[in-house]
């Protein structure tokens, strides 16, 4: 069933490494990025990452449970502060901005999707999704109202705008916070297990409609999953282990998913 | 599509503030209880403040006004020479000799003390008055009466008696007439009209007819004459020995009656003196009211922090969410610092409201035992000051405001990363 979404897949556009030379922009660069989570017991999570996402891109990043997706998403997007190296959002060194420029860049070129929807309860869908609009901007106009709604439409929530999110199923809310992620337009989209709280069909939906706005809008995705199925349609597939990051084939990934499907089995 | 509210937010609130104010807003709707609670809270405490004002600011003027009004704020005397312990010694005889023959130590140089007293700052009216102790009689029993001597017109104003008559008048009194009180009246079973006979305490006798009798529901009271029927009657000749001044400000009575002493040889004795324990009694009122008022006040600020504190615990995850999406720091704050001053505005708004409407209808309560013929005095005398309760209502909402930036503030700090896994 993967054939399909195959087809499009542009990994070798945009090879892993330092020798990319294409001419489509990059938005997210990490070099030697570390994190360690400091405590009564230090926890280093991440030993110096060095990432490269460009625009239009769809990554998957997979990786056991507790390998630092969540922590690397979160760097990513600016939520976190890295204890070493450097993070770039569209060029910007992230470690020179101060609080609000940072909630700047978080509202103006990031947007995330999360495992519980976390759609806001005491607004309506439609108000939800206009979100980040309401917060940058204090209201939205009639332009980006509509275009939100468009959007809504798109994602076939056209007749739910009005519902508020405990009244909705949970992959209508996922749909709905997808839609929330691209109110501002941003450059990427951090999604972490965005269908991880769904049933396989929805979670299925929710993933083409993700897709889908990578093709439209260019929005470049990186999405944590442990659905295997989901990972082999994106574009690449980055593995965290052991505090590093590499890149996988689709082969290396397919052959090291039936090896744990097995151990599993047995 | 745009609601009529959505309109009326659109007018009022900048869109600077449209998202925290929205935010707030919702929080506020869907906080159901939680948020009834805490616009109690704050609404109690207003209550209370204007109850409790309103009930002692009440009770002191009135007790002020009873005090004051029918006594002279300043007394002029001369002064009292018995404390000079060394006089006494010296010339014991001679002394004596004195306080039996002149009882009444007079002033003779009135018309000059008063003419002084006049120019002097906060005096509302001065009045010479000749006053002492008499017998009255009806034929046979005579009965002690306090008498005073004073010109009708002036003495009104100072110790107004015309207002508490219950018969006849006593402004335009004339030569040989007399005011006296029911008490007197009773016990010498005499109505206005008929005469009565008038032994002052240095043994002149006169016989006078009634003009009036006044009820202030005090007790036994004075007879009021002319005040050259007084002079004759003690013997005074055109002297006097009392000066009776009323005053704008009477708790400023300590500097007039001070520089009285430096300016005449005579005492002159405030009101307060003889009314030190009433003093300390309102004083002591006062201080009570704004004890009350600000524990209130600190009472309710303290529940509506315990609620907006538990309300951001719940509210982490949206508040982690809401920075994700690029709220900054200042608009998290402010979301909170909002709908504190959402409870603290509706909730004072409520508490004035019920607050005066209770104050109102605890005014209207009468007594039952009022005096015949005038006003039924009130069984609580209330008063509400819109000064009290502009001052509760801002008191409320600062302190609501206070206690709302705390946890506010920790909202407005909260890791994103933190509290959303
Ligand atoms: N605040 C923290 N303090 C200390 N250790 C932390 C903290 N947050 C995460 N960790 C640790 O860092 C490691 C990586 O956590 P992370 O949430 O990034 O894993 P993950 O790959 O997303 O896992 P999962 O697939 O279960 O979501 C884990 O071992 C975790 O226990
Ligand atoms: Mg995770």
């Amino acid at each position: 069933m993967n054939s399909g979404n195959d087809e499009a897949i542009t990994v070798d556009k945009f090879p892993f490494g330092e020798n990319s030379n294409s001419a489509t922009p990059l938005v997210v660069e990490t070099r030697g990025l570390k994190k360690t989570y400091f405590g009564k017991v230090d926890v280093p999570v991440l030993h110096g990452l060095n990432i490269r996402i460009h625009a239009r891109e769809f990554v998957a990043v997979i990786g056991q449970s507790g390998s630092g997706k969540s922590t690397l998403l979160n760097i990513l997007g600016a939520l976190d502060v890295p204890t070493g190296g450097t993070v770039l959002i569209n060029g910007t060194d992230i470690s020179t901005l101060d609080e609000d420029e940072l909630a700047r860049l978080r509202s103006d070129d990031v947007g995330f999707i999360f495992q519980a929807h976390y759609l806001l309860n005491e607004f309506t869908c439609l108000e939800n999704a206009l979100m980040p609009i309401t917060i940058r901007h204090g209201e939205a106009n009639e332009e980006q109202t509509n275009r939100v709604l468009h959007l809504l439409n798109r994602v076939g929530l056209g007749d739910q705008i009005n519902k508020h999110p405990d009244e909705m199923s949970g992959g209508q809310n996922q749909r709905c916070a997808i839609v929330r992620s691209l109110a501002n337009a941003p450059k990427i989209i951090l999604a972490d297990e965005p269908t991880g709280n769904l049933d396989s069909r929805s979670g299925e939906e929710v993933f083409a409609m993700m897709r889908e706005m990578n093709r439209e809008s260019g929005v470049a995705f990186v999405m944590i999953t442990h659905d295997d199925r989901l990972a082999n349609a994106a574009d690449r597939i980055l593995l965290i282990e052991d505090g590093n990051i590499r890149e996988i084939s689709k082969e290396e990934h397919r052959r090291e998913a039936l090896r744990i499907s097995k151990q599993s089995g047995d | 599509m745009k609601s009529l509210f959505g309109i009326f937010i659109s007018a009022l609130v900048p869109k600077k503030f449209r998202f925290e104010f929205q935010l707030a807003l919702r929080h506020l709707l869907s906080g159901g209880s939680q948020t009834l609670l805490t616009i109690s809270a704050v609404g109690a405490g207003v209550i209370i403040v204007i109850f409790i004002t309103s009930l002692i600011f009440g009770l002191e003027e009135m007790m002020t006004n009873l005090l004051t009004e029918s006594i002279p704020h300043v007394v002029v005397q001369v002064k009292d020479p018995k404390p000079d312990g060394l006089q006494d010694a010296e010339n014991p005889v001679s002394n004596k000799i004195e306080q039996q023959t002149s009882q009444l130590k007079f002033i003779d140089n009135g018309e000059q003390v008063v003419r002084t007293i006049r120019g002097l700052p906060n005096v509302r009216g001065v009045t010479s008055v000749v006053s002492g102790q008499g017998f009255a009689s009806k034929g046979a029993n005579p009965v002690g009466v306090a008498v005073i001597g004073a010109e009708p017109e002036l003495l009104d104003e100072i110790t107004p008696v015309t207002k508490d008559l219950v018969e006849g008048k006593y402004r335009g009194l004339g030569s040989d007439e007399i005011v006296i009180d029911t008490e007197l009246a009773k016990d010498l079973n005499v109505n206005v009209g008929d005469r009565i006979h008038l032994t002052s305490s240095s043994g002149q006798a006169d016989s006078f007819s009634i003009k009036g009798i006044y009820d202030r529901g005090q007790g036994r009271g004075s007879a009021y004459v002319t005040l050259r029927n007084g002079q004759s009657l003690f013997g005074l000749g055109t002297s006097i020995n009392v000066i009776y001044i009323k005053i704008y400000d009477i708790y400023d009575v300590e500097d007039l009656s001070n520089t009285i002493m430096t300016l005449t040889p005579y005492e002159a004795k405030p009101w307060t003196k003889d009314f030190s324990r009433f003093l300390t009694n309102i004083r002591m009122m006062e201080a009570s009211a704004y004890l009350i008022s600000i524990f209130s006040l600190i009472a309710s600020a303290f529940a509506i922090a315990s609620v907006l504190v538990v309300s951001v615990l719940q509210k982490s995850a949206q508040i982690g969410i809401l920075k994700s999406m690029g709220a900054r720091q200042q608009q998290i704050l402010t979301v909170f610092i909002f709908e504190g001053l959402g409870v603290a505005i509706l909730g004072s708004a409520l508490g004035a409201l019920i607050g005066m409407t209770i104050v109102y209808l605890i005014s209207l309560l009468k007594r039952s035992d009022a005096v015949i013929g005038g006003e039924p005095a009130s069984l609580f005398p209330v008063k509400i000051l819109p000064v009290y309760i502009g001052a509760a209502i801002l008191a409320a909402i600062i302190s609501t405001v206070i206690a709302a930036v705390l946890p506010a503030r920790r909202a407005a700090k909260l890791n994103p990363v933190d509290v959303m896994r």
